[in-house]
């Protein structure tokens, strides 16, 4: 009984201790809420490249070989990864051009995040969230396969149309969210990979197999039935942009998205082969983005 | 033997790999793309936190078997490939361990952000599981243990112990009685005969035999205590005979003063260096262990004289299992404790409302039950909603909800993006582009131009004609010369009716200049050969497409459904697209399975046409009941009375109408 008075008293009376703890727990708890509720929204400033391109095209492969400046062995990817990779010393950051040679700040290596994303059907999604919602996004690198791009091939179709999709989102921009139109200019580069390989096309022809490919992909899409959303909802969204490039042209050309401050360059090179990788163009491509 | 063994991440990145010959990537892609993306060959597992090798169903491909298993937190899988022909019965097993051993090693590094790179030095780990587990496999091929049996046990008595127990695997028994009994069956079998490491001069085995006591600080107290020399004797003389080579190139081999200079330790070294290694003494084993840095307090420790001795590999892979083991059954026992579930259910109400909870099966149940009941009522026929909310229960148990978000709406979020998976297809579906590529290919690509056939397949009074009807106004609209073809010879009126349809196209598309031909031979002839001609007329007046209409047969109907096999042999079909009434309900997969397994091994459907989806609302369930038993993309949807009304599917929509609640 007389503990329980005891206890009674000690937890009623002003002590020290209870004050302790009073204080210590109204400061900690807008504390614990603001760690809580920020954590998500954490500063990631570093300036990020987004690999993109249909499956098997070289995509991971290119990314573990920025990395550790060696080819390791990938597979089908499943999953978005973003990995912080540097410039290599020989290359200087667009952003660094007119800094001395001897500058400390061009001693550090330029760091950036290169986006990796699966280019399966199903999964193509992950890129295009990355899409439309950037987080300092520089530039996009879409990776094809150079040697599945003949004429009446496959992959060209499939290459062609997830170009088409990809260069549209980019397009329509303008009318999307605020992070996306914050992207003034968006370079993007047509990396054609496998150029080791002889059945590889040669980059200038990678460039117009793939322009005319999409002139079929564009005139096909106006052509083509009406989604199912459309007309059933009322919320269905303008439907009259599908269009890619200049309204009105006969073929599309890459150089139509300038209109639309995206930037298209085809470059040629290979992540693997046997003599060794040639990717010191996309290496500067990506140094004068950054 | 195996052919490879590789740790991959979801992403891509193989972390480690080891193959004996060299395989085609494309092999490990295929699993990848067919079970875990596109989830042709559906995981039969069981839900469980981290499902064992032997519950995923084996994947073959291309004369191989693959056996593999997922650390879903970590994002890793682990496959074992091997050729079909062989039975590995150790397979499951190895791939367990393996993926129990990484995770432990290099669970702190796979955590990081920002990078694919692993430090890995996981060949010796590897290797010793291979011996290992061969090892035990052979201890249980009878023949062996009777020989190697101990004198004092009857000999019929012996199998039947080794054939009633499971594998005696050290790792997975419980400590006390572990050691004994592995040491018993170590010093039992192990002719080391086929195993990879046959030419060392050391195995395992013939370590545990010399039975050396070892510095204290290199051992676990445990090791110490159970010192094996009796049951190693034991086994040691009844097999001496068969095996007295092994034994002595170890007993000869010496360290010099250089290096280690304790003969005790001669063994732990071996295990730690490859097998051509023995050249080196102390120095080398400390580079490797440099390079691989990692705690070295778990790997060794230092000796009285400061020199740093690795610890035995066998006790460090051991201890990894017993203790994921002993995990295994700590967490079984707690759950049950209760003041403990008391204080669990409290916290666990509060992590539901502020997030941060880690999902169990527990916590899932209810909210899942609600979600198929949900889907059950949007139409989806019950085998398919069972296995979705499986999937999404699979994907999350165990994972972390976010702040503040309850569980329902992180599975509402998993259903959502499961539900867009499965409807989104593989590959584009273009129609008017595929048609060009046949029916006008390039210059350049030496093809033959040829008219495109498209043939349309169902059951009774579903729409197939209509729905034929309505792709030939989409394909007269965009200046297509369309072909259709009555092969409906068996239900009386059938061909009138397409002929209707074929005047009112006319009509509809003249202006335009729409030109559509019907091609009927009446009833009652073979409905394979009428296909086949008519492909044939087509090529020879330069139409672009050709539109078959079959008759409608019940799916349960084995006579009629036979004879598609024979129909898409002659005819050819570029595509075949089977309409499905968004109406059905249970019956839908059924339906979808057997017309897609009907037209033999190597052809299948192509997509599906659902109808009268107007009639139905947000019950669009049939959509994904169909698409899920088959994995065949839906192509259009039928969505009102009119030649014009039909749509391809928009994902969005059909996964906002799913989830709506109404
Ligand atoms: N010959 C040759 N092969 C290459 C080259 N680059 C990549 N490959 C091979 O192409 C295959 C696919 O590469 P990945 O990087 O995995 O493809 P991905 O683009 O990531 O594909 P997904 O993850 O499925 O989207 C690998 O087997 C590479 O070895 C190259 O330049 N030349
Ligand atoms: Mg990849």
């Amino acid at each position: 009984m007389a503990s329980t008075s005891d206890w009674a008293q000690a937890l009623l009376s002003p002590s020290p201790l209870g004050l302790v703890i009073a204080i210590l727990l109204a400061i900690s708890i807008p504390l614990f809420l603001h760690s809580v509720v920020f954590r998500a929204s954490g500063l990631t400033t570093l300036p990020s490249i987004l690999l993109i391109g249909p499956s098997d095209s070289g995509k991971t492969s290119l990314l573990t070989l920025f990395e550790r400046g060696t080819n390791a062995s990938t597979h089908t990817s499943q999953a978005p990864i973003s990995v912080e990779c540097s410039l290599p010393v020989s290359n200087t950051a667009g952003s660094d051009k007119y800094r001395s040679a001897h500058d400390p700040t061009n001693q550090a290596h330029k760091k950036f995040l290169l986006i990796d994303t699966p280019g399966h059907g199903k999964l193509r999604h992950h890129a295009l969230d990355n899409l439309t919602n950037p987080q300092n996004l520089k530039g996009l690198i879409f990776i094809v396969d150079a040697a599945t791009l003949s004429a009446g091939d496959e992959g060209l179709r499939q290459t062609a149309d997830y170009l088409h999709d990809t260069l549209l989102i980019l397009q329509k921009r303008m009318a999307g969210n605020k992070a996306l139109k914050a992207l003034k200019d968006l370079p993007v580069l047509i990396a054609a990979n496998k150029m080791d390989l002889f059945t590889a096309l040669p980059a200038a022809l990678v460039k117009s197999t793939l322009e005319s490919e999409i002139t079929k992909v564009r005139v096909s899409r106006s052509k083509g039935l009406l989604d199912s959303g459309i007309g059933m909802d009322e919320g269905a969204d303008d439907e009259k942009d599908d269009w890619l490039g200049e309204v009105g042209s006969q073929d599309f050309k890459f150089y139509q998205m300038e209109e639309f401050d995206v930037t298209v360059e085809v470059i040629g090179g290979n992540v693997t082969g046997g003599e060794g990788p040639t990717v010191e163009k996309w290496w500067s491509w990506i140094s004068e983005r950054l | 033997m195996l052919d490879s063994f590789e740790i991959l991440t979801t992403s891509g990145v193989v972390l480690w790999s080891k193959s004996y010959t060299s395989i085609s990537p494309s092999i490990v892609n295929s699993l990848i793309t067919n079970v875990f993306i596109e989830e042709r060959t559906l995981p039969g597992a069981g839900i469980a936190d981290d499902i064992s090798a032997a519950n995923n169903p084996p994947y073959k491909h291309d004369l191989h078997t693959l056996k593999w298993t997922t650390v879903k937190e970590l994002g890793l899988i682990f496959v074992a490939v091997y050729r079909s022909l062989l039975h590995l019965s150790w397979i499951d097993k190895l791939v367990d361990n393996i993926r129990t051993i990484f995770v432990d090693l290099y669970g702190d590094q796979l955590k990081k952000p920002h990078t694919t790179l692993v430090e890995c030095h996981f060949d010796e780990y590897f290797d010793q599981q291979i011996r290992e587990l061969e090892k035990t496999s052979l201890n249980q091929d009878p023949r062996s243990t009777e020989s190697a049996a101990p004198d004092e046990v009857a000999p019929p008595l012996t199998p039947k112990v080794f054939a009633d127990e499971p594998p005696p695997l050290p790792g997975l028994l419980s400590r006390g009685q572990s050691n004994n009994n592995y040491r018993d069956s170590a010093s039992n079998g192990s002719t080391p005969v086929g195993t990879p490491d046959a030419s060392r001069p050391t195995t395992p085995a013939g370590h545990l035999l010399t039975g050396k006591a070892k510095p204290g600080g290199s051992r676990r107290s445990r090791k110490a205590a159970n010192t094996p020399t009796v049951y190693a004797s034991s086994g040691d003389e009844s097999s001496s005979k068969k095996r007295p080579m092994k034994n002595e190139p170890k007993k000869g081999r010496k360290w010099t003063a250089e290096g280690m200079a304790d003969e005790d330790d001669d063994t732990v070294l071996d295990y730690s260096l490859p097998a051509n290694g023995a050249t080196s003494g102390e120095d080398e084993a400390k580079d490797r262990l440099g390079a691989a840095e990692i705690d070295q307090a778990t790997w060794g420790s230092k000796t009285g004289k400061g020199q740093f001795v690795l610890k035995d590999l066998d006790d460090q892979v051991n201890s990894i299992l017993t203790s994921a083991d002993a995990k295994k059954v700590d967490s079984a026992a707690t759950s049950t404790g209760l003041f403990g579930s008391g204080m669990s259910a409290i916290g666990g109400l509060f992590r539901n409302v502020v997030g941060g909870k880690t999902l169990t099966k527990e916590d899932l149940d209810k909210a899942m039950k609600g979600m198929e009941d949900h889907l059950l009522k949007k139409n989806v026929a019950r085998e398919a909603a069972i296995r979705l909310c499986e999937g999404v229960e699979r994907e999350l148990i165990g994972v972390k909800t976010g702040n503040f978000e309850s569980v329902q709406a992180k599975i509402q979020v998993a259903m959502e993006s499961s539900l867009r998976k499965i409807l989104t297809p593989t590959s584009s579906l273009d129609l008017l582009r595929e048609i060009d590529a046949i029916s006008s290919p390039s210059p350049l690509s030496l093809q033959k131009k040829r008219p495109y056939v498209i043939s349309i397949v169902g059951v009774n009074g579903v729409g197939k004609s209509t729905n034929l009807s309505k792709i030939g106004f989409f394909l007269l609209q965009n200046k297509y010369k369309v072909l259709v073809v009555a092969c409906d010879t068996f239900r009386s009126g059938a061909v009138e009716q397409l002929a209707v349809h074929v005047r009112n196209l006319k009509e509809l598309t003249a202006r335009e200049g729409g030109q559509v031909e019907l091609y009927q031979k009446g009833y009652g002839k073979d409905a394979a050969n009428v296909a086949k001609d008519a492909v044939t007329f087509a090529a020879q007046e330069e139409f672009d497409v050709v539109l078959i209409d079959t008759a409608g047969r019940r799916h349960n109907d084995q006579r009629l459904m036979s004879s598609l096999e024979k129909f898409a042999k002659f005819a050819q079909p570029d595509k075949i697209l089977m309409v499905g009434e968004a109406l059905v309900g249970t019956d839908s997969v059924a339906q979808a399975r057997n017309f897609n397994t009907a037209f033999g091994t190597d052809r299948s459907l192509d997509g599906f046409i659902i109808s009268k989806c107007d009639t139905v609302g947000d019950m669009v369930g049939t959509l994904v009941s169909m698409v899920h038993a088959t994995n065949v993309p839906v192509l259009f949807v039928g969505v009102g009375q009119h030649y014009s009304d039909l749509r391809n599917l928009s994902v969005k929509w059909a996964v906002e109408k799913l989830l709506s609640s109404n």
